[in-house]
C-alpha cells in the first residue's frame, strides 16, 4: 500500500499564488541533521582535510554513524523518514524521470522514487567507502593495493553521485515547483492547494 | 491560537535537541564499535576488561539511541498531528469565510476589506496596504457592516465565532 501523495496536475496551469499553497512538514530534525551532517563531512574530506591525517579518520568515522543512524531511523523513524515510504523502484524511478522530461508535476512528500535510488545508492557508497577506509588503516589490511584502489573508485562514484543528486534536486524543483531545498533545511515541503492527497 | 503555536514551539525545539543527542551518541557508539573490531582483529581474543568495558559502552550508547528515537517520533507524530489540525480549520474557516461572504453579496473590494478586518488589521493600515483613503476604507467597512446586518467590528468577528462554536445537532 502506498501512502503518500502521488498527484499530478496539467504542466499548462499557472503557477499557484502563496496564498494557495500549504506548508507540510515532512522532514523531522534527524533527517536534516544526517543529511547536513553527511554533505558536510564529504565536502570536508573531499576538500580541505589531508587524505591519511587523523582528522580525515575522525570525519569518517562521523560520516558513518550519521548513515547508520539514519539507516535505523528509516526502520522506526517518523512516517516519511521510513523505508517503506520510499521503496527502491527503478520502474517508477525511470517513470517519474521521464515524467519530469515530459514536463509533468508529480509530488512526493517523502522521496520521489528516482530521488529514493539515488538515496540508497549515497547511502551504499558512503558505507563502502568507510568500511574500506577502516581497513586501510587496520593493520591486518594495511598496505594491500586493492583496498585503496576501491576506496578511490568508490571516492569517483560518490562525486559522480553527487552532481546527479544536485541536478535531481534542481530540475525536480523547478518542474514540481516544490522547493526541495527548503525541505531540507526548515522540513517543510511547499504544496500547492489541490495537488495532493496524502 | 497562541497556545498550540507555543506547544508546536518547545516540541520543536525539543525535537532538535533529541536528533542531537541521537547523532552524537551513534557517532560515538560507531567509533567505540570500531576500536572494539580493531583490537578483535588484532588479538583474536576477549579477555580484556578494557574490551568488555568497551562493548558495554557501545550496548548502552546503542540502547540509548533507539530509546530516544522512540521519543523523537513520539514528538514529531505529535507536531504533525498539530499541523494536520490546524491547517483543517485553517482550511475551513476560509470556507467559512467564503460562503458569509458571497450570501452578504460583498463586492471583491469589500472582501478584501472585511477579510483584513478579520485579521485584526486596523482601517489606517488597511488604507496604506490597498493605496486607498482611510475615509474610503471606513465607507467600504460600513457597507460590509450593513451587508453583514451587525453593528461593527466586534459583531462582525462574532459571526464567525459563532460558526466555529456552534455544536452539530
Amino acid at each position: 500500500m502506498r501512502r503518500e501523495a502521488i498527484t499530478e496536475t496539467g504542466g499548462g496551469a499557472d503557477a499557484p499564488a502563496p496564498a494557495d499553497r500549504r506548508s507540510i512538514l515532512v522532514w523531522d530534525p534527524l533527517v536534516r541533521l544526517v543529511h547536513w551532517g553527511v554533505a558536510g563531512a564529504v565536502l570536508l574530506n573531499a576538500t580541505v582535510i589531508e587524505e591519511e591525517s587523523s582528522a580525515h579518520e575522525l570525519i569518517g568515522y562521523i560520516a558513518v554513524g550519521l548513515v547508520a543512524t539514519r539507516l535505523v531511523w528509516g526502520v522506526i523513524g517518523t512516517h516519511h523518514a521510513r523505508f517503506s515510504a520510499f521503496p527502491p523502484n527503478p520502474v517508477a524511478a525511470l517513470r517519474h524521470i521521464s515524467g519530469l522530461i515530459r514536463g509533468r508535476r508529480k509530488v512526493h512528500l517523502s522521496h520521489n522514487p528516482a530521488g529514493a535510488l539515488m538515496v540508497y545508492n549515497l547511502w551504499a557508497t558512503l558505507i563502502g567507502m568507510g568500511v574500506t577506509g577502516y581497513m586501510m588503516g587496520a593493520r591486518a589490511y594495511f598496505g594491500m593495493e586493492w583496498v585503496e584502489e576501491l576506496h578511490e573508485g568508490l571516492f569517483v562514484w560518490l562525486m559522480m553521485s553527487v552532481g546527479l543528486h544536485l541536478a535531481g534536486v534542481v530540475v525536480d524543483s523547478l518542474v514540481t515547483r516544490v522547493n526541495l531545498v527548503r525541505g531540507m533545511v526548515d522540513g517543510r515541503k511547499s504544496v500547492a492547494a489541490g495537488e495532493e492527497a496524502e | 491560537m497562541t497556545a498550540p503555536k507555543m506547544g508546536s514551539k518547545t516540541d520543536e525545539r525539543r525535537a532538535f535537541l533529541l536528533a542531537a543527542v541521537i547523532v552524537l551518541q551513534a557517532v560515538t557508539a560507531v567509533f567505540f564499535l570500531a576500536d572494539v573490531v580493531a583490537d578483535l582483529i588484532h588479538d583474536g581474543k576477549l579477555d580484556d576488561i578494557h574490551m568488555w568495558l568497551e562493548l558495554v559502552a557501545t550496548g548502552a550508547l546503542g540502547g540509548g539511541v533507539i530509546f530516544l528515537m522512540v521519543e523523537l517520533r513520539r514528538v514529531m507524530t505529535r507536531l504533525a498531528t498539530l499541523d494536520r489540525s490546524m491547517r483543517a480549520a485553517q482550511g475551513e474557516m476560509a470556507e467559512v469565510i467564503d460562503v458569509f461572504f458571497t450570501e452578504w453579496g460583498l463586492t471583491p473590494a469589500e472582501r478584501d476589506v472585511a477579510l483584513m478586518v478579520l485579521k485584526g488589521i486596523d482601517n489606517d493600515t488597511i488604507a496604506s496596504l490597498r493605496g486607498t483613503a482611510p475615509g474610503t476604507v471606513r465607507a467600504q467597512c460600513t457597507s460590509v457592516y450593513s451587508k453583514a446586518g451587525v453593528d461593527g467590528r466586534a459583531q462582525l468577528f462574532s459571526v464567525f465565532m459563532e460558526e466555529l462554536l456552534a455544536v452539530e445537532g
